[in-house]
C-alpha cells in the first residue's frame, strides 16, 4: 500500500515536472479553451450569450481542452518509448493509470481555473448562489470525463490515428455527464432546487464505473 | 461457403420477407387506425421492436467484445464488429421512425426528448465504434481497441438512459393499446428479430470467409528464393528474364 | 535443430540457469510467433540472438522481460517459473533495447533517479551518478535528454537498464543507429557487466560481431530454434545459411 502510494507520487511528480518543463500543454490547452468561450460568445451574439448557455460554453471549453490534455500528456510516453520502461519497472498497470489520471485531472482543473471564471463573466452568469455546488458537479463531471479520456488516449496514442479522433471516442461516452450536470445546474440556479437526485447518482456512477473499469481494462490496451 | 449453407440463407431470407409481407398486410388491413393521429401512428409498430432489436444487438456486441478480450480469437471480434454494424442500421430506422412519429405528434421532425436524445446518443455511440474500426490497419490492435471500446460503450448505455430521462418528457410514457394492436405488435417482433439475427448472422459469415482468405497468404505458397549468384540470379539482374529458363533447366 | 553442445549432465541444477525454456509459444491473433522453443542459459553466459527481421528475436526479448506473457510452454528464471506479477522477478531483469525508454524533457540523472525509486532503490541518487559517470555522462547528466546524440541517448538508456542492477541482461539490437566510438563503448560495457557475472543476451544482426562477443549463439528462423551452440564451433557462414532460405 505505501509503495503504491509512493510510485503514483512519483509518477504524478514526474508529469508535472515534465509540464513544468516542457510548458507544451498547459499554455496551450488554457489558451485553446478561452479561445472557444470568446468564439462562442461571439457567435451567440450579445442577446444568447447570457446565463446558462455559460453552462453549454463552458462544457465545450472543458472537453476540448481536456482531450487536447489527454493526447499531450500520453505523447509523453510514447517519446522513446518511456511507457516500456515503466512497464519493465515493478510497477502495477493500475498504479501507471492511476497517476495518469491523476495527471490528467490536474491539468484540468489548471484550465478550469481560468476558463471558468472567463466563461462566467462574459456570460454574466451568476454563481453566487451555490458556488460550492458548481464547483462539485463541474468536478465530478471532469473525473469522469479524465477516467474515459485517460484510457482511450493510452489506445489512440498506441496506433497511428490521425489527430481528432480521440475527440471523437470521448464526446459520445461523456455525454450523460453533460447532460446529467447541466440539468443538476439548471435544478439548482434556475429553479432553486437543492443538490441531488438522479443527476448527481448518474454523475457519482459514472466515475465509479469508469473509473474502476478502465482500471481493470488499462492493463490490457498497453499490451501490443 | 457449402450448398447447404447457401440453401439455408436463402430460406431464411425467404422466411424473413414474407412474414414481413405478412405483418405489413396485418397492420394495413387488420390493425384499427389511432384516432387523435390516425395512419402516421402505425409507426409505433415497426419501432418499438426494432428498439428492442437495437438493444439486442448491442449485447450482442458486447458479448463478443468481452468474448475477444477473454480469448483474443479473431471469430469473436467479427461477431462483435457484425452486431454493431446491424445496431447503426437498426437505430438509423428507430431514429427515423421516432422523427417521424414526433413530426405527426408534435408538428417538429426534433425535440430533445429523453427518447429521441437516448437514440440520438446511442447511435453515436456505435457509429464512433464504426469509425474506430475503420481508422485501425492492424488487425489485432482493432480487434482490441474496438473491444475495449465496445464495452465501454454498452456500460454507457443505462448512463446514457437515465441521463436523458432528466431532460423534460413529451414522449408517450405508457399507451393504451387495443388488443388487436397489441397483437399487430406481438407480430410484428417476429420478422424484425429474424431480419436482426440474420444480417447479423450474414455479415458474421461473410467476416470469416474473408479471413479465412486472407489467411492463405502467400507464405504459404512461397516459390524458392532465388540463390544470390545462381545462373538465374544474374539473369533477373541484367534484365534478361527469357533466358534465365533456358540456363535454369540446362 | 542442431544441438552441438547437450546440457552435461540432466540433473543440473535449475538454479544455475538464467533462463530455462521449455516448448515456448507464442501466438498472437491465430499467427504463431515463436513455436516449441526450447533452450537453456547458464547463468553468466554471454549469448547472441541471431535471425531474419520477423525471425521472433524482439518477441522473445519481450516475453523474457516480461512485457508480455507466452501463449504456452514453461519458462523459468533463475530456476523459478516466469510470473507476470511477480515485483521480485522483475528487478533481476534488465532490458536495453533501440528505444532508449527515457523522457526527454527530464535530464539522465532525473530519469535514473525516477526508474530506481520504481524499482524501490534507497540509494537511487548515489547510483545515478556512478552509472551516469560509467557510460561517460556526468558533464551532461543535468542536460534534457531531447538535445543528446543517438550515441549519448544509448548510453543513458544503457545506465537506466542497470540502475537496478540486474543479473539477466536482455540487449534488444542496442547498436542499431550507433557510430563505431559508441559501439565499442557498448561492447566493451557488456563484456565487462559479463566479466563480472551477470547473464547476457544480445540480440543482433551483425553476425560476425555477434559470434566475436558471445559464448554461444541461438539462432531463430520463422520463430523456431535452429540453432544452438558455442560460438567457437560455427563459421559467420554457417549461421547466415541458418539465419536464411
Amino acid at each position: 500500500m505505501r509503495t503504491t502510494l509512493s510510485q503514483i507520487l512519483l509518477l504524478v511528480g514526474k508529469d508535472l515536472r515534465i509540464e513544468a518543463r516542457s510548458r507544451q500543454t498547459l499554455g496551450l490547452v488554457i489558451t485553446l479553451g478561452l479561445l472557444i468561450v470568446v468564439v462562442l460568445g461571439l457567435g451567440l451574439g450579445a442577446e444568447a450569450a447570457k446565463g446558462y448557455s455559460a453552462m453549454a460554453v463552458l462544457w465545450v471549453a472543458y472537453l476540448f481542452s481536456g482531450v487536447l490534455c489527454f493526447e499531450k500528456t500520453m505523447a509523453v510516453e510514447r517519446h522513446e518509448g518511456a511507457m516500456a520502461g515503466l512497464l519493465l519497472a515493478p510497477v502495477d498497470r493500475g498504479v501507471i493509470y492511476l497517476s495518469k489520471l491523476i495527471a490528467n485531472l490536474l491539468m484540468m482543473l489548471a484550465v478550469a481555473l481560468v476558463v471558468t471564471p472567463a466563461g462566467v463573466l462574459f456570460f454574466s452568469f451568476d454563481l453566487s448562489a451555490a458556488p460550492l455546488s458548481f464547483a462539485l458537479i463541474m468536478g465530478l463531471g471532469m473525473l469522469g470525463v479524465a477516467a474515459v479520456g485517460t484510457l482511450f488516449a493510452a489506445v489512440v496514442s498506441s496506433t497511428r490515428l490521425a489527430g481528432g479522433l480521440l475527440a471523437m471516442v470521448v464526446f459520445p461516452v461523456v455525454l450523460p455527464v453533460v447532460i446529467a450536470s447541466t440539468q443538476l445546474m439548471l435544478g439548482i440556479f434556475r429553479d432553486g432546487k437543492e443538490l441531488g437526485g438522479t443527476g448527481l447518482a448518474v454523475l457519482i456512477a459514472f466515475d465509479v464505473i469508469f473509473v474502476t473499469v478502465s482500471w481493470l481494462v488499462f492493463e490490457w490496451i498497453l499490451e501490443p | 461457403m457449402n450448398s447447404k449453407t447457401k440453401t439455408l440463407i436463402a430460406a431464411g431470407t425467404v422466411l424473413t420477407l414474407a412474414l414481413f409481407g405478412a405483418a405489413l398486410a396485418m397492420l394495413v388491413y387488420y390493425t384499427p387506425t389511432e384516432k387523435s393521429m390516425g395512419q402516421i401512428q402505425k409507426v409505433f409498430y415497426i419501432h418499438l421492436p426494432v428498439a428492442i432489436n437495437t438493444f439486442l444487438a448491442c449485447l450482442v456486441s458486447f458479448i463478443a467484445s468481452v468474448g475477444y478480450l477473454w480469448t483474443r480469437r479473431m471469430s469473436w471480434d467479427d461477431l462483435a464488429a457484425s452486431s454493431a454494424k446491424v445496431a447503426v442500421v437498426l437505430c438509423s430506422i428507430v431514429l427515423l421512425t421516432g422523427m417521424i412519429w414526433g413530426k405527426a405528434a408534435w408538428g417538429q421532425w426534433w425535440t430533445w426528448s429523453p427518447r429521441l436524445t437516448f437514440s440520438l446518443m446511442l447511435w453515436l455511440l456505435y457509429v464512433v465504434y464504426l469509425i474506430i474500426r475503420n481508422s485501425i490497419d492492424s488487425a489485432p490492435r482493432r480487434a482490441l481497441i474496438s473491444a475495449v471500446y465496445s464495452v465501454i460503450a454498452f456500460l454507457d448505455v443505462p448512463l446514457v438512459y437515465l441521463s436523458a430521462r432528466l431532460m423534460q418528457d413529451i414522449h408517450p410514457q405508457s399507451i393504451e393499446l387495443e388488443p388487436a394492436m397489441k397483437l399487430t405488435l406481438l407480430v410484428w417482433f417476429i420478422p424484425v428479430t429474424l431480419a436482426n439475427a440474420g444480417m447479423i448472422t450474414l455479415r458474421y459469415m461473410l467476416a470469416r470467409a474473408q479471413a479465412e482468405t486472407a489467411g492463405q497468404s502467400p507464405t504459404d505458397q512461397q516459390q524458392p528464393a532465388i540463390e544470390p549468384g545462381s545462373a538465374q540470379w544474374h539473369a533477373l539482374l541484367n534484365g534478361n528474364g527469357s533466358t534465365s529458363d533456358r540456363e535454369v533447366n540446362k | 535443430m542442431r544441438s552441438i553442445e547437450r546440457s552435461t549432465s540432466a540433473q543440473a541444477a535449475a538454479a544455475e540457469l538464467a533462463v530455462h525454456a521449455r516448448n515456448l509459444r507464442k501466438v498472437i491473433d491465430d499467427r504463431v510467433i515463436l513455436d516449441d522453443l526450447g533452450f537453456a542459459i547458464p547463468r553468466g553466459r554471454y549469448i547472441a540472438l541471431l535471425g531474419a527481421n520477423g525471425a521472433g528475436k524482439s518477441t522473445l526479448m519481450r516475453i523474457l522481460s516480461m512485457l508480455t506473457p507466452p501463449s504456452g510452454g514453461e519458462l523459468s528464471l533463475f530456476g523459478q517459473p516466469l510470473r507476470s506479477t511477480s515485483a521480485g522477478m522483475r528487478r533481476r531483469i534488465g532490458l536495453i533495447s533501440h528505444q532508449a525508454m527515457l523522457y526527454r524533457d527530464l535530464s539522465p540523472r532525473e530519469n535514473l533517479r525516477l526508474f530506481g525509486k520504481l524499482y524501490g532503490m534507497r540509494n537511487a541518487d548515489q547510483r545515478a551518478t556512478q552509472l551516469l559517470q560509467l557510460v561517460n555522462l556526468a558533464d551532461r547528466a543535468d542536460d534534457p535528454v531531447k538535445n543528446f546524440s543517438r550515441g549519448m541517448t544509448q548510453r543513458t538508456a544503457i545506465a537506466r537498464a542497470l540502475m537496478h542492477d540486474p543479473d539477466l541482461i536482455l540487449a534488444d539490437e542496442p547498436f542499431a543507429g550507433l557510430d563505431a566510438p559508441s559501439t565499442h563503448t557498448v561492447e566493451l560495457l557488456l563484456d565487462a557487466l559479463n566479466k563480472s557475472g551477470r547473464t547476457i543476451l544480445l540480440a543482433n544482426h551483425d553476425i560476425e560481431q555477434s559470434l566475436r562477443l558471445a559464448q554461444q549463439v541461438l539462432v531463430l528462423r520463422r520463430g523456431k530454434l535452429v540453432l544452438d551452440c558455442p560460438s567457437s564451433q560455427v563459421s559467420a557462414a554457417e549461421v547466415l545459411k541458418e539465419i536464411g532460405g
